[in-house]
């Protein structure tokens, strides 16, 4: 084998490796090629080698959760609320078993995702990848992403995963979801691609490797290891806890990336509880035009607060037209609770199209939520 | 392709292969230079199409696979078992009536046996095939798709993790302990289990399994029953799986605490009473403490309370862990002989 025909053997193995895309990039850089190969040898690598790339890509997997494998914690969680009857966080009913975190500082900082503990279990511990068992406490949570940070004590030298900024990752790069919710200390993988990018308000990345209770919380890496994002459930459709459970193994997962996301870190570890954005009014197409018609507005809602009205029409948002439900839930799935939008309204007692300055609020509780720690006697 | 991209690429490669350790290259490759297609191909002649009774709204049909040259075909246990009789069809779509050998509870599996000579087959061994990250070639009729003599339908992923769990399909089964090979295509679904999961070079990894859910995740598993469970069941070698008596007689041990019980199995181990006198009296344990750990072991509920029990000796301390209001108490506690 001449030393450029190797090189060339190497470089198509590496696409294979590199890319799941790799056949495609292999190919049009056989056209490209100057080799002086034949045709034989070059349209194709035998199937011996083609099996080589595959047993690689196998390696590369295993690799990949190796290396980030220190990082992964097992979540266990003591009591809490079981759902006998009805639903919790909407769904009927959740595993038995442990569930999956990843530190990401040394000093015992660990992020996991909030559906796993729908159940609001009064204590949590979490067994480090040395197996060793800590008590951990709730500091902050997102409900918007569905992530929450937990903290251990007295410890300095935790193993954090490397982790890969959102902007370099690429659909179609190999995406490796790992998780220890089988039960077994070793995680346990599914593979696949991204998907897509800026899902979910621009909060989540979707691959089509299997995600699901068995790995909410945990990590999912690149073909190298490195944190790419944190398994969650998600619907866009709905911001309860457990909704997007319903899509498990379905080929539509999704991560919330994290390497830029120091900002929303310090705000957990400051124990800040983020929570989806609310505005207050139930509505309909408007049957005259552009827009949506307000039909009811909730009392003591951040749309009564601004003085909303039955019959007004909601015609933007930031300047971002509404003309259907759909999206105006996915504009104010943008936001979350606390933030400011701008509202252009056309009023039913004036006439005239108005802007308003709307301070959103979270949603009214559920009052079929139990919120409480169950009482005891 | 131009030079510069090939250097990059072959850096790249460089790289993998770093984080990858040593290329391997095993022998068994170069002897068996197959490919997907090919496993697929070679793998449709064993595979076999089953149809019996059904039941309401669970499917009367499920795959199978053959395993020997006389017409042993290997599936799961099914409603599709159960009633008059059960036709087989192979891939060139001929059709046979079945007779069942044997089906075993535990493992889901069953026996049939066909009045033909079946040259392809798929040969069973003791050996485990395929490791955590290889990639799988899943085969089966799942919602009865393939039709006569069409082939049955490939799907490609990887093995998530071999491990033993508890999972069930519903109260009435029993629950299988032994090794399930979890694998991340998409099997759970009516008719596929029986199919075969094989590996790129169509080396046998184990058969789909019956539709269960697993109490850890309460998900449906997408898993395979390994190659050695098969062999061990057609072979009849499977070992005894029944209550075996304990060598010395069962000590009871308490601590003397009375649990809150209301609620049942799966409530955390609330302490409701303290008996005077009690090892539990002795370590301070109070009313409402929530046991969270015993010798290390983590207690969740009753049911774990109760196995942990079965574990310890009497006069033999123990550290247990137990939360009072927000503080998280260890305590040393010694067992006592349950009166």
């Amino acid at each position: 084998m001449t030393n450029k025909f190797r090189c060339f053997l190497l470089c198509c193995l590496a696409g294979l490796l590199v890319t799941p895309v790799g056949f495609v990039v292999a190919q049009t850089g056989v056209e490209k090629s100057g080799i002086d190969a034949s045709d034989a040898e070059v349209s194709g690598l035998s199937a011996a080698e083609l099996m080589e790339a595959m047993s690689l890509t196998s390696k590369a997997f295993r690799n990949a959760a190796t290396r980030v494998a220190p990082s992964l914690v097992t979540i266990e969680s003591y009591g809490g609320v079981s759902a006998v009857q009805g639903r919790i966080g909407g769904i009927r009913k959740q595993g038995e078993g442990n569930t999956t975190g990843i530190v990401i500082s040394s000093d015992g900082f660990i992020l996991t995702s909030t559906f796993n503990f729908i159940q609001r279990p009064p204590v949590i511990s979490v067994i480090l990848s040395s197996g060793e068992r800590h008590f951990a406490k709730l500091v902050g949570r997102d409900d918007t992403r569905k992530i929450c940070l937990l903290k251990i004590d007295g410890l300095t030298d935790l193993p954090i995963p490397e982790m890969v900024d959102e902007s370099k990752i690429k659909v179609g790069q190999w995406a490796i979801s790992l998780g220890v919710g089988y039960g077994d200390t070793s995680p346990a993988m599914s593979t696949g691609i991204i998907s897509a990018k800026n899902r979910i308000g621009g909060r989540a990345i979707q691959t089509d490797a299997n995600i699901s209770p068995a790995n909410y919380g945990g990590p999912l890496v690149d073909i190298e290891g490195r944190v790419l994002g944190i398994c969650v459930p998600m619907n866009p459709q709905s911001q309860a806890v457990g909704a997007g459970v319903e899509w498990y193994d379905s080929g539509i997962g999704f991560a919330i990336p994290l390497a830029n996301a120091a900002k929303l870190l310090d705000r957990l570890k400051a124990g800040e509880y983020i929570r989806p954005a609310f505005i207050g009014i139930q509505s309909g197409p408007n049957p005259l035009g552009d827009g949506i018609l307000v039909n009811k507005v909730n009392p003591d809602s951040p749309a009564s607060r601004v003085g909303l009205e039955t019959g007004d029409i909601l015609l933007s948002i930031n300047d971002n037209p509404v003309n259907d439900m759909l999206r105006l839930k996915q504009l104010i799935n943008r936001f979350e609770a606390g933030e400011t939008i701008r509202m252009t309204v056309k009023r039913k007692s004036s006439g005239d199209d108005e802007n308003l300055e709307l301070p959103l609020d979270h949603p009214p509780m559920n009052s079929k939520e139990p919120l409480a720690l169950p009482k005891i006697r | 392709m131009n030079n510069k991209f090939g250097w990059r690429l072959a850096l790249l490669v460089g790289f993998v292969v770093l984080i990858g350790g040593n290329r391997i290259v095993s022998a068994q490759l170069k002897s068996q230079p197959s490919f997907i297609d090919q496993a697929i191909a070679n793998s449709q002649p064993k595979m076999a199409k089953v149809f019996g009774a059904s039941a309401g709204k669970v499917e009367g049909f499920a795959t199978g696979i053959i395993v020997s040259k006389d017409g042993l075909i290997l599936s799961s246990q099914g409603v599709f078992l159960d009633g008059r009789q059960v036709k087989v069809v192979l891939s060139d779509g001929a059709e046979y009536v079945a007779t069942i050998l044997k089906r075993d509870r535990e493992t889901q599996l069953s026996l049939l046996k066909i009045q033909a000579e079946t040259p392809d087959f798929f040969e069973l061994s003791e050996k485990s095939v395929g490791q955590k990250g290889d990639w799988v070639i899943a085969l089966s009729n799942a919602f009865k798709v393939a039709d006569k003599d069409e082939p049955v339908s490939a799907m490609l992923g990887v093995i998530s993790l071999r491990t033993t769990m508890e999972a069930r399909l519903t109260k009435r089964d029993v629950a299988y302990r032994g090794e399930l090979v979890l694998i991340d295509a998409i099997t759970s679904n009516p008719g596929a289990s029986g199919g075969a999961v094989v590996t790129p070079y169509g080396q046998l990894v184990g058969i789909v399994g019956k539709i269960i859910n697993s109490s850890e995740t309460n998900t449906r598993l997408n898993y395979a029953v390994p190659n050695s469970v098969l062999y061990e069941f057609v072979a009849g070698t499977a070992s005894v799986t029944g209550e075996t008596q304990p060598l010395t007689e069962k000590q009871d041990v308490d601590f003397g605490v009375v649990l809150f019980k209301l609620g049942g199995r799966n409530n955390p181990a609330y302490i409701d009473r303290v008996v005077r006198g009690s090892p539990a009296a002795k370590a301070k344990l109070k009313s409402d403490d929530m046991i969270v750990s015993i010798a290390g072991e983590k207690i969740g509920n009753l049911k774990d309370y109760a196995e942990a029990l079965k574990s310890l000796r009497p006069e033999e301390e123990v550290l247990m862990i137990v939360k009072r209001g927000v503080e998280m108490v260890r305590v040393r506690i010694t067992p006592r002989l349950k009166k």
